[in-house]
């Protein structure tokens, strides 16, 4: 197969702004990240501050004055009882009783304070829930101080969908893309069957594939500083050889993404840098083959896309609630932030000037991946904006892909579960 | 009077009249305080409060300059709204009674008031009570206690210059505590003298000899002479630490001019005040003011702060009242600009002149009850009042509740028996109680440091931010901003003695101690626990007419008594539960059952004299005889059995009790009376202490003893199989006061079963009181060894209450944090888990870690104190060495006296001393310095655990410290060393370390032996760069959680926190790490 024939899309990457190449670990500390977040943040909820309530005063948290009406603009943090914490490690009594929810540590006394340059209070009232909300993001509260020196809160002010380049729906052909993610390759659940009937789907007009996270499962515990023997060595090579010959055979095919995941051999904390080519011998030999970030950030005949492999989403589950996971991406994009919750508990790189995972502009198309099941819906912003929020499930559990079309950004599945369960 | 004092009386008391000297009259100068402090812990002498009253023109000087009185003004305004709520009209007319609880005492010599105490003349002493009303108001009573008789003594005229000393002299009926006595009493003088500074001269007198009428020269010995005048007073008045008092209306007249800053000042005669018991309205606690500060100085680079160099830059300042759940002021203090903080009150002044003035001010202001904070009285206090000398404020240090009166600093040395010696400061501050948490902690717990970041850590459970004083000066230095941060830690600071203090409910526990035992507070503080006990036994006395004699101080101590009986220990690892029988108050029910006492008991040579008859006397196994109670009632037993009624009591009302305030006043009571009645027995054998008598603590310790064999000659001859138990009991371990039998049934509820059985048996064969109480099953049981051993508690049958170990070193000072973790881990798979496979498979492991270098390093840090300088040290110790060699590396950062020095033990040359291997955990860090493992092996952790695993496996050293798993060892390699000063940076190959010679030819990263293992090498130099992170940011927003500010950097650098170091080695790590990733290009 070679690629003549299809449509060759205008494509664009635009991950520079996700590497972390050229930076140090110098002592540098995580305070400068919330800075830069807070700077970038202020600068857009003062511009939406005079069309929301023109008349209310804007002060910072010191300038508070008792019983007076203003808005302060600020860093939410919120206060947990239950988040785990390094030091219990140190405490004297060996705790007993095991985490109860190792999946969501919230607790109805949680509560939140808004923190800027300047100090911190603590927020009260009942017109927001704090179980929606999670350290690091940024918002502009209507309220006043009360006797106690709480700051009772009558009003929130929220981002708000950014700006979104304009694209036509009309006009074009139907192409598409194919996000799939969780291969898992050489984990229990892998099917190598599953590849094979996913390689055969690949049909014309598929112009891309997108691959978002844990494409390979290395068994832990041997990678422990001792040299390997044979039998591990090929315990950790396998796998890796089996993705490479699947991912060689798709980049033959169609230009090919792939972003490494919180399980494949890549660094850990966000951004995570791409999977390194010695991984892929034979796939980096075809110039379709692109190994990306994570987050992704990329541009296709017009269309923008923005996606993780899913630990932004996984980690404002724990530290929030909602009645599923596509709430929780459209918050972000409300937001305007991919991961409010890094640095605080989601692992990042203390970047010293600026914050990238800060949405400048919406994209057409939200992806996450490794998630429990697929779902999808279009949110359509106050200003015109249309985004396509995916889930993208683990491939291994589901035998699922997910195909969008660049046409309307109708998205559907791509079935390849042998028991035809679907 | 066992020896020395009693020798000096001859002759039957009757033919020589002992003296009770009240108050006595010596014509010498009053003696001076250094002289007092000579005097064992628990009896000072009365000292004259000397008052160092500013003159009234001195303080109108002070404030002439116009812009001072400006500033002040504007201060005045602002700290106006602190101030106490405004008296209720009734309280100004005179019209009501005026109802406080009283929390210091103490007295001034004044001139009397006329008017109160018509037919007297010249200065009297003037006790000043200092309380706060239901409504929480403060007032001030002021009584004026009167002696009026003028009476006079020929003998002590001898050398008298001034007549009027002695007061009066009067005959009583009373006797001597000492000894069983079948007269009920003798003729005694009471002598009054005219003040309490007189006291002790007019002692001297009769201890020196005097000359009487018909009788030539004579010595005697006194009684009660040594006696406090402010508890003398409480005595006689019948008030206790801490109660409410009461004045009737029209009984009190307000004073003219007033002495204090009170709200509420009256004088009244001592014999007018009605003193309440503490009981339903009156076991209240009034609604003190607490304040909580603490102190910042800018240091200069390598030296403590010194108050004749460096500034107080700030003081932060909390105020509570008692029962309130947050403070009602949040106030800081700052020498230059300082920016707002979100809720709190921030004053910022340009000269320190102005900020002592202003906190002095705010004192008074303010008026707190209760001054409270970490270290205040060696530390922060001090610090001010030298600062204001230094400054010439002379102004400064009215603090007090008394108009003009200065705050009086003195070094203060306390030692007792139970608490060892500390150098100390003692601050006087009228009227105002000071409570520092710190002397609390040493105290009260047991702790491996008392820094107030591991105490929080310990009580509270976090971390606390440690700012090193090096980057204070900078931060002062700095601008309004970086003085803020500082401020935002000062005021941090100053919020944790408080929420110590509440959290370990403090107040309640230190009112109902006082309460119970009539102290003062701040005797609770200040002084051992024997004048607890005295003031009781004072109390009693009193009652029963009976006198304490002035016993000088014996010091010997050498007169030593057999202590408690230990059984022999059966060492080993039972599997089988354990039942515990445990004798309740086993010391007090002693001197109970058989009427110990010092008045029951007869001298030797009466024994035959007084041909008492042997039914009525009981000889205790240590040969001493005491009369029974029917013939003479012991005081000691008495006071006992109250104790021990009241805290009975004080249980059952804590179960009715629903007002979660009422529970912590009563379990605060039930504790205080629980201590007390321990302490009764410590009293009678302490060979330094007020009237020591080892002829009832040895019997008392006798008695236990006989108590424990018998206990266990029952056990052992009742549950048998020969009396039809199923197996037969085995005692194998005994304490002072608890037995450990092992019955052989095999499960808990059996267990407990036999336990009761045996309690109520062996119960019935003691004199009542002592009791034989089953408690508590240990199953499984590790026996170590005498006062070591460790296993569950089971209280009931269902499921264990904890682990209880006793003696194992889990927490020594001198151990490091892996000693602790690992013994304590190995207890849980021991105990809990019943996995001795899994535990010895543990130590292995950790073992293995340890030589391979795995370790984290602040599991091996161990940390010491400094207390002096290197030079005073008389052996070589590594902490000391350590600090002078970071002395000369960076005098800024080095350790100082005061400061604990964390370090750990490194490799070095062949034969090193121990103390030449010590560094600092930082400086290994930076440089690679490789830990010596084998120090860490021998001398931490092998001994503990051979302890714990001895009696449990064969050949247990060998097992666990010689296996295979010690063999691999790995060494890094130091950076810092000499040779590497000449090595060249080579790129080398990530798999083979094989120098890359071909790197303009594009072999970055590895050679080309390695080619084919690139993608093992890149996974784990990947696998390791995703660990680091996790890490990393786990840490460093730990950090931030601890520092309470997301937009702030972290400058927290507290050496007891137990990530400090893992946060800058995964700093460190974190970067090389980086550095190996980056090699392999993309």
């Amino acid at each position: 197969m070679g690629f003549i024939g299809r449509g060759k899309p205008r494509a664009h990457e635009q991950d520079e702004r996700f590497a972390i190449q050229k930076e140090k670990y110098g002592g540098q500390q995580y305070s400068q990240i919330y800075f830069a977040r807070l700077h970038y943040m202020r600068s857009v909820l003062y511009s939406l501050i005079p069309n929301w309530k023109p008349q209310v005063p804007v002060c910072t948290v010191l300038g508070l004055e008792k019983g007076k009406e203003c808005i302060i603009v600020g860093t939410i943090y919120k206060h947990m009882k239950l988040k785990p914490c390094v030091l219990d490690e140190y405490s004297k009594e060996r705790s007993a009783v095991p985490i109860v929810k190792p999946h969501n540590f919230m607790h109805p006394d949680d509560h939140l304070v808004l923190e800027d340059e300047s100090g911190r209070v603590k927020l009260s009232g009942d017109v927001f829930s704090p179980s929606t909300f999670v350290t690091g993001i940024v918002v502009a509260l209507h309220g006043k101080e009360t006797d106690a020196g709480d700051f009772l809160v009558l009003d929130i002010l929220e981002a708000g969908l950014a700006p979104q380049i304009e694209f036509s729906l009309d006009s074009r052909e139907e192409k598409y893309v194919v996000f799939v993610s969780g291969l898992s390759v050489g984990g229990s659940s892998s099917n190598p069957l599953h590849f094979q009937l996913l390689e055969q789907a690949i049909a014309s007009q598929i112009v891309r594939v997108v691959i978002a996270g844990d494409s390979v499962e290395i068994p832990h515990g041997i990678l422990n500083g001792q040299n390997l023997g044979t039998k591990e060595l090929s315990r950790l090579s396998e796998p890796t050889k089996e993705l490479d010959i699947f991912i060689t055979q798709l980049a033959a095919a169609v230009p090919l993404d792939i972003m490494p995941g919180p399980n494949d051999p890549a660094n850990f904390s966000l951004p995570q840098q791409p999977l390194h080519r010695c991984l892929f011998p034979g796939a980096s030999t075809y110039n379709t083959f692109t190994s990306c970030t994570n987050p992704h950030l990329f541009e296709l005949d017009g269309v923008s896309f923005l996606g993780t492999s899913g630990q932004n989403v996984d980690d404002l589950e724990k530290y929030s609630d909602a009645k599923d996971k596509l709430e929780f991406m459209e918050r972000q994009l409300r937001w305007r932030h991919i991961a409010p919750t890094a640095p605080n508990t989601l692992e990042c790189y203390p970047f010293t000037d600026r914050d990238p995972f800060f949405m400048e502009s919406c994209p057409h198309v939200y992806f996450v991946g490794n998630q429990n099941k697929y779902e999808s819906r279009l949110l359509k912003g106050s200003e015109g904006q249309i985004v396509r929020l995916i889930c993208i499930p683990k491939f291994c559990k589901t035998g699922v892909a997910v195909a969008l079309n660049l046409r309307n950004l109708e998205c559907h599945t791509l079935s390849f579960s042998i028991n035809l369960d679907m | 009077m066992t020896n020395g004092s009693g020798a000096k009386r001859r002759g039957p008391p009757a033919a020589a009249p002992p003296k009770r000297l009240h108050q006595e009259q010596p014509p010498q100068p009053p003696p001076t305080p250094s002289a007092a402090m000579d005097e064992d812990d628990m009896m000072d002498e009365d000292v004259f409060l000397d008052e160092t009253l500013l003159h009234a023109e001195d303080e109108e000087a002070a404030f002439q300059i116009h812009e001072e009185e400006e500033r002040r003004k504007v201060i005045a305004f602002r700290l106006e709204k602190w101030r106490r709520p405004p008296m209720s009209p009734s309280f100004l007319s005179q019209s009501c009674n005026i109802v406080f609880q009283q929390l210091e005492i103490d007295y001034v010599i004044g001139e009397s008031r006329k008017e109160l105490v018509p037919n007297s003349s010249g200065p009297a002493a003037i006790l000043r009570i200092f309380g706060v009303t239901r409504e929480g108001m403060g007032p001030d009573d002021v009584s004026r206690l009167h002696q009026t008789l003028e009476a006079r003594m020929k003998e002590a005229n001898r050398n008298s210059k001034a007549p009027k000393f002695i007061k009066r002299i009067e005959m009583m009926q009373k006797r001597s505590i000492m000894h069983y006595q079948q007269q009920q009493s003798h003729p005694f003088l009471k002598i009054v003298v005219a003040l309490p500074t007189m006291v002790a001269g007019c002692r001297g007198i009769f201890e020196r000899g005097i000359h009487v009428d018909g009788l030539g020269m004579r010595s005697f010995m006194t009684y009660e002479s040594n006696v406090l005048f402010a508890l003398r007073f409480m005595i006689d008045c019948n008030i206790v630490g801490g109660n409410w008092i009461e004045v009737p209306a029209g009984k009190y007249k307000k004073t003219i001019k007033p002495m204090s800053y009170c709200q509420l000042e009256f004088d009244c005669i001592y014999s007018e005040l009605i003193s309440h018991a503490s009981e339903g309205e009156f076991s209240k606690i009034a609604p003190f003011r607490i304040l909580s500060f603490d102190i910042e100085c800018a240091g200069r680079k390598g030296l403590f702060p010194d108050p004749s160099h460096d500034p107080v830059i700030q003081v932060a300042n909390l105020v509570t009242l008692q029962g309130e759940q947050q403070p009602f002021v949040r106030n800081i203090m700052t020498l230059k600009s300082c920016s707002p903080i979100v809720g709190v009150d921030v004053m910022s002044f340009d000269t320190e002149r102005e900020v002592l003035l202003a906190w002095r001010d705010f004192i008074q202001e303010v008026d707190p009850d209760i001054i409270i904070g970490y270290n205040i009285i060696k530390f922060d206090l001090p610090y001010l009042i030298e600062r204001a000398e230094v400054l010439k404020v002379a102004e400064f240090p009215i603090l007090g509740r008394i108009r003009n009166s200065r705050v009086r600093v003195r070094d203060a040395t306390f030692s007792s028996r139970q608490y060892g010696t500390r150098e100390s400061k003692e601050v006087t501050i009228e009227g105002r109680v000071q409570f520092d948490l710190l002397q609390v902690m040493q105290r009260d717990y047991k702790l491996s440091s008392y820094s107030l970041n591991s105490v929080s850590a310990h009580f509270l459970g976090e971390q606390k931010e440690d700012v090193h004083h090096s980057i204070i000066s900078d931060l002062q230095n700095g601008n309004p901003e970086t003085r803020r941060r500082l401020a935002v830690y000062c005021l941090k600071d100053a919020y944790l003695p408080q929420r110590l203090l509440d959290k370990l409910m403090f107040i309640y526990n230190y009112v109902e101690m006082a309460r119970v035992t009539g102290v003062p507070i701040s005797f609770l503080l200040s002084r051992g626990q024997s004048i607890k006990v005295l003031s009781q036994l004072l109390r009693k006395a009193k009652q029963k007419n009976l006198l304490i004699p002035s016993v000088k101080k014996q010091g010997s101590g050498e007169a030593t008594f057999e202590g408690a009986t230990v059984l022999e220990a059966k060492t080993g690892f039972y599997e089988k539960p354990i039942a515990t029988l445990d004798f309740a108050s086993l010391y007090p029910s002693i001197m109970m059952a058989y009427n110990l006492c010092y008045c029951t008991l007869v001298k030797p040579e009466d024994v035959r004299k007084l041909n008492l008859p042997p039914e009525c006397v009981n000889k205790t196994p240590s040969g001493e005889t005491f009369v029974k109670s029917d013939l003479q009632k012991g005081i000691l037993p008495e006071i006992l059995e109250e104790l021990l009624a009241a805290r009975k009591r004080a249980k059952a009302d804590l179960k009715e009790a629903k007002d979660p305030l009422e529970k912590a006043v009563l379990d605060g009571r039930q504790l205080a009376l629980k201590i007390s009645a321990n302490s009764v027995y410590g009293f009678t054998g302490a060979t330094v202490a007020q009237l020591p008598c080892l002829e009832i603590s040895s019997s008392v310790t006798s008695y236990g003893r006989q108590m424990i064999e018998h206990t266990k000659k029952l056990v052992g001859e009742k549950f048998t199989t020969l009396n039809g138990y199923e197996h037969n009991a085995e005692v194998i371990y005994g304490d002072t006061d608890s037995v450990m039998v092992q019955f052989g049934v095999p499960t808990v509820e059996e267990a407990m079963k036999l336990g009761r059985e045996a309690a109520e048996y062996i119960s019935c064969t003691f004199t009542k009181p002592i009791k034989l109480e089953f408690e508590k099953v240990y199953f499984p049981y590790l026996l170590i060894s005498k006062k070591r051993y460790a296993g569950l508690f089971w209280t009931n049958s269902n499921k264990y209450d904890k682990m209880d170990t006793k003696g194992i070193e889990t927490v020594r000072r001198d151990n490091c944090l892996l000693v602790k973790n690992l013994v304590t881990e190995c207890l849980h798979k021991i105990l809990i888990d019943r996995d001795i496979p899994g535990a010895v498979q543990y130590v292995k492991d950790t073992i293995s870690d340890l030589l391979m270098n795995r370790m984290d390093l602040s599991l091996l840090v161990i940390t010491k104190g400094l207390t002096k300088t290197g030079d005073d040290y008389a052996v070589k110790a590594a902490h000391v060495e350590l600090a002078e060699r970071m002395r000369k590396r960076d005098a800024a950062t080095a350790p100082n006296v005061g400061d604990r020095v964390p370090y750990v033990i490194i490799k070095a040359a062949k034969g090193a001393k121990a103390y030449e291997r010590s560094e600092d955990p930082i400086y290994v860090l930076e440089n690679n310095i490789p830990i010596d493992t084998q120090y860490y092996l021998e001398n931490q952790i092998s001994k503990p655990l051979l302890r714990i695993f001895e009696p449990i496996l064969k050949n247990a050293s060998k097992e666990l410290l010689h296996g295979s798993h010690t063999r691999a060892v790995s060494i890094s390699t130091p950076s810092n060393s000499g040779i590497m000063k000449f090595a060249k940076k080579q790129l080398t190959c990530i798999g083979c370390k094989a120098v890359l010679r071909h790197v303009l030819n594009g072999e970055q990263t590895v050679c080309s032996h390695c080619k084919g293992r690139e993608t093992e090498l890149y996974c784990k130099t990947v696998a390791n760069v995703a660990e680091l992170e996790k890490l990393f940011g786990r840490l460093w927003t730990q950090c931030q959680e601890c520092q309470g500010s997301l937009h702030q950097d972290v400058l927290c650098t507290s050496r007891d926190c137990p990530i400090f170091y893992r946060r800058k080695k995964a700093q460190k790590d974190m970067a090389e790490a980086k550095v190996q990733l980056d090699r392999w290009q993309f």
